[in-house]
């Protein structure tokens, strides 16, 4: 059968299901809230329901998860925007300028940007990843081996340096911290424990997720504290006026490239949607003519880093059901899914299984539309979450990333690694460090040692290696030159802040 | 001496040591792999050298330009209000940091109080519970002593004491006083509206993730303590 009546086909048993449909609403809605409220995270959710899962059947199990995917990621937007907290590290670039447009009393619009854009990022992506799954699977298999995913990441990593810190340097070193946290535990070619300090919580490494919650919930609560404290404590003003259709479509180029680089960056292993937000709001802000407005509350800003993160999302699926790769954290889980039910995610699953990939594919589409509707609904409710006194939704945010954090695995000491990331999340911050980009070093760590390392022993050692092969050596020129790009600028051009 | 003051002295001074311990610590595990000619030191080390060199060329960009931004970046750090909270409050000379340094250690006192009673004393799992809980309220007294000159250091510190007290007291004992502790340090006064955002926090979360989700909270392990947390559970579920 063709893709389209594959589509009709999965459409129609999902919907027939009343377990399904509720499945699905659930999902939706789950995605979403626990997206939107400061301090738990889709992952929160994912984490708590996958023992649950075992009592479904595999397709309302991978349903659910691709489900909460699509919203959640939307719904870590809505907490970026309203107080400065990424609900996941994927929306943290939608912070940078987010954020700034809820204090300038556009808090309706960079929501209603973040919904509309999310919403067409995901759907497109959706649409795409139906038609041509196995194609683009094998495309992406052939053409990106080791070598291309670590100058990929390099990539990434060169670009990101410049956004989000005071200056280059803290750039590279918020990065390097991530990185470096990223080194804990064992090493991922001959599993020799690093940095454990005698400490078997160690031995694990640091979990990402309670880190994250420091970063970036923990320590906004600090910043906000200390602004109370000393009395330049101003609420976020309160505005649910969305932007017009006449201002989206003025950035229907952004809306293009973001799609473009959102799922481009989904396809591969490893990459995911973190990247692509990133990269996606990089390239916003070079091909502005406004450059100087990113970071003070541009639309254009928010709008880039909804729509890759989400275009991120359907992409993310092809490698995890066609080659049985998972791309983040979630993708992760739902190979647990697959196990649960004694299946592998892979290219029998499609000869196997085609009714689970169809419904799959179903809920992702339709999941992503509903962030239109059911996003808005619940934005003129969540958004009143501004009204309520910081004094009152302090302990509310940093109880719920108490409970976010230790619900992962269980440990208390994820609960004090979340807090101390939050002080020193506070104390870098306030010197202009990038807190984002730390969490971008951390995610991208792993994934950059194991594929440099795949990619040196592929290589014979030869650095020259990367050379010979195109797009590794396209990725890692480009990347050389924005950091030569990012050292000139910062030595010799003139208009310093 | 440029345009450099002593926090960025001190800021270059803390990434050459980190880089300069690390790289040291990488000697614990400087063990080669066969299949791997950079071993596990390879990536660590070579991230390190890289701190080194950013903070080197951090210090010499300050030693020109001051504070500045650096053109080309996206300043989102300089615009999302932390560094503008950090310079309106005055927190920033040497005797604040010092201060809230000594406040933060306070909760990591009290994690590793049975190792430091352990040195003089032999203890068994009941003196060690028993060492806690003469340690917990002693080091409050003494965070309550130090907070009263410093407001900020004693927000950042609260949290980290509620953590560590989650292990041994558990959740559901600690996080109603969490509630009324980080409400008074935000400047609330009125005991019914603390009162009240306590009961409605305790019960969202409780209804929300014991009842409907299943998750289970850290119950601590002393008792009574313990044995509330139980109760409170079963009541719950």
């Amino acid at each position: 059968m063709d893709p389209f009546s594959n589509f009709i086909t999965g459409t129609v048993t999902l919907f027939s299901d009343p377990l399904g449909i509720l499945i699905f609403f659930g999902g939706v809605v789950g995605g979403m809230l626990f997206g939107a409220i400061p301090g738990v995270s889709m992952l929160t959710l994912a984490a708590i329901l996958l023992p649950f899962t075992a009592h479904l059947s595999a397709e309302h199990g991978i349903m659910l998860f691709s489900v909460i995917y699509c919203t959640g990621v939307y719904g870590g937007a809505i907490t970026a925007i309203l107080f400065n907290i990424p609900g996941a590290p994927e929306n943290a670039p939608t912070a940078f300028d987010g954020y700034p447009m809820t204090r300038n009393g556009q808090a309706g619009k960079a929501v209603g940007a973040a919904v509309m854009c999310s919403a067409i990022g995901g759907t497109v992506s959706a649409v795409i990843m139906m038609a041509a799954t196995a194609p683009i699977a094998n495309w992406a298999i052939s053409a990106f081996g080791p070598p291309e995913i670590f100058a990929l990441v390099f990539f990434g990593l060169a670009v990101a340096a410049t956004v989000g810190a005071r200056t280059l340097w803290k750039g590279w070193l918020s990065i390097l911290l991530g990185l470096m946290i990223a080194v804990v535990g064992m090493d991922p070619v001959g599993g020799i424990e690093r940095y454990d300090f005698d400490m078997p919580y160690l031995l694990a490494g640091i979990h990402f997720i309670p880190t994250i919650l420091g970063f970036f919930a923990v320590s906004e609560i600090f910043v906000q504290a200390e602004r109370k404290a000393t009395g330049v404590y101003e609420a976020p003003k309160l505005s649910v006026n969305f932007p017009s259709v006449a201002e989206l479509i003025a950035h229907k180029f952004a809306v293009v490239r973001s799609i473009v680089i959102g799922f481009f960056c989904g396809i591969l292993p490893g990459i995911g949607a973190t990247l692509a937000a990133f990269m996606g709001y990089n390239e916003a802000v070079r091909w502005s003519k406004d450059r100087k407005a990113f970071g003070t509350g541009k639309m254009e800003g928010v709008i880039s880093s909804e729509t890759a993160n989400n275009a991120a999302t359907g992409a993310a699926m092809i490698p995890l059901l066609a080659l049985g790769l998972p791309g983040g954290a979630l993708t992760a889980m739902m190979v647990g899914v697959f196990q649960m039910h004694d299946m592998e995610p892979g290219p029998l699953v499609f000869l196997n299984s085609p009714d689970l990939v169809w419904v799959v594919f179903a809920a992702m589409f339709f999941a992503n539309l509903s962030i239109l509707l059911v996003g808005f609904l619940e934005t003129k409710t969540i958004i009143n979450l501004l009204r309520i006194p910081f004094q009152f939704l302090a302990p509310l945010i940093l109880l719920l990333a108490t409970v976010g954090a230790y619900a992962v695995r269980g440990l208390v000491i994820d609960v004090v690694v979340m807090f101390i990331a939050g002080v020193a999340g506070f104390f870098l911050r306030r010197s202009g460090y990038s807190v984002a980009g730390i969490v971008l070093g951390l995610i991208l760590g792993k994934i950059g040692e194991q594929t440099f390392a795949q990619a040196m022993q592929m290589l014979h050692f030869e650095w020259t290696g990367f050379f010979n092969r195109p797009i590794a050596a396209l990725l890692i020129v480009a990347a050389l030159l924005t950091v030569a790009g990012s050292i000139y600028s910062a030595f010799f051009r003139k208009d310093r802040q | 001496m440029g345009k450099l003051r002593l926090g960025h002295i001190c800021e270059a001074v803390f990434w050459l040591a980190l880089a300069a311990f690390l790289y040291i610590e990488s000697f614990e595990f400087d063990r080669g792999i066969e299949i791997y000619k950079f071993g596990a030191t390879g990536w660590p080390r070579a991230l390190l050298l890289l701190v080194a060199v950013a903070a080197i060329g951090q210090f010499l960009f300050q030693f020109v330009a001051g504070d500045k931004a650096t053109s080309g970046t996206v300043g989102a750090a300089t615009d999302d209000g932390a560094e503008e909270a950090a310079r309106q409050s005055g927190h920033s000379h040497f005797r604040w940091y010092v201060s809230t340094f000594c406040l933060l250690i306070l909760p990591f006192l009290y994690m590793r109080a049975h190792d430091l009673v352990g040195m003089f004393l032999e203890l068994d799992k009941e003196g060690i519970h028993s060492v806690k809980l003469m340690a917990a309220p002693v080091l409050l007294f003494v965070y309550l002593l130090m907070a009263r000159g410093n407001h900020v250091g004693a927000i950042l510190t609260l949290p980290l004491f509620f953590a560590a007290l989650l292990e041994d007291l558990g959740f559901y004992s600690m996080a109603p006083l969490f509630i009324v502790g980080v409400t008074l340090l935000m400047g609330e006064r009125r005991p019914q509206w603390i009162a009240l955002t306590a009961a409605l926090i305790m019960g969202v979360l409780l209804f929300t993730f014991v009842s409907l989700l299943y998750v289970g909270l850290p119950t601590g392990n002393i008792s009574p303590f313990y044995d509330l947390s139980h109760w409170i559970v079963t009541m719950i579920q």
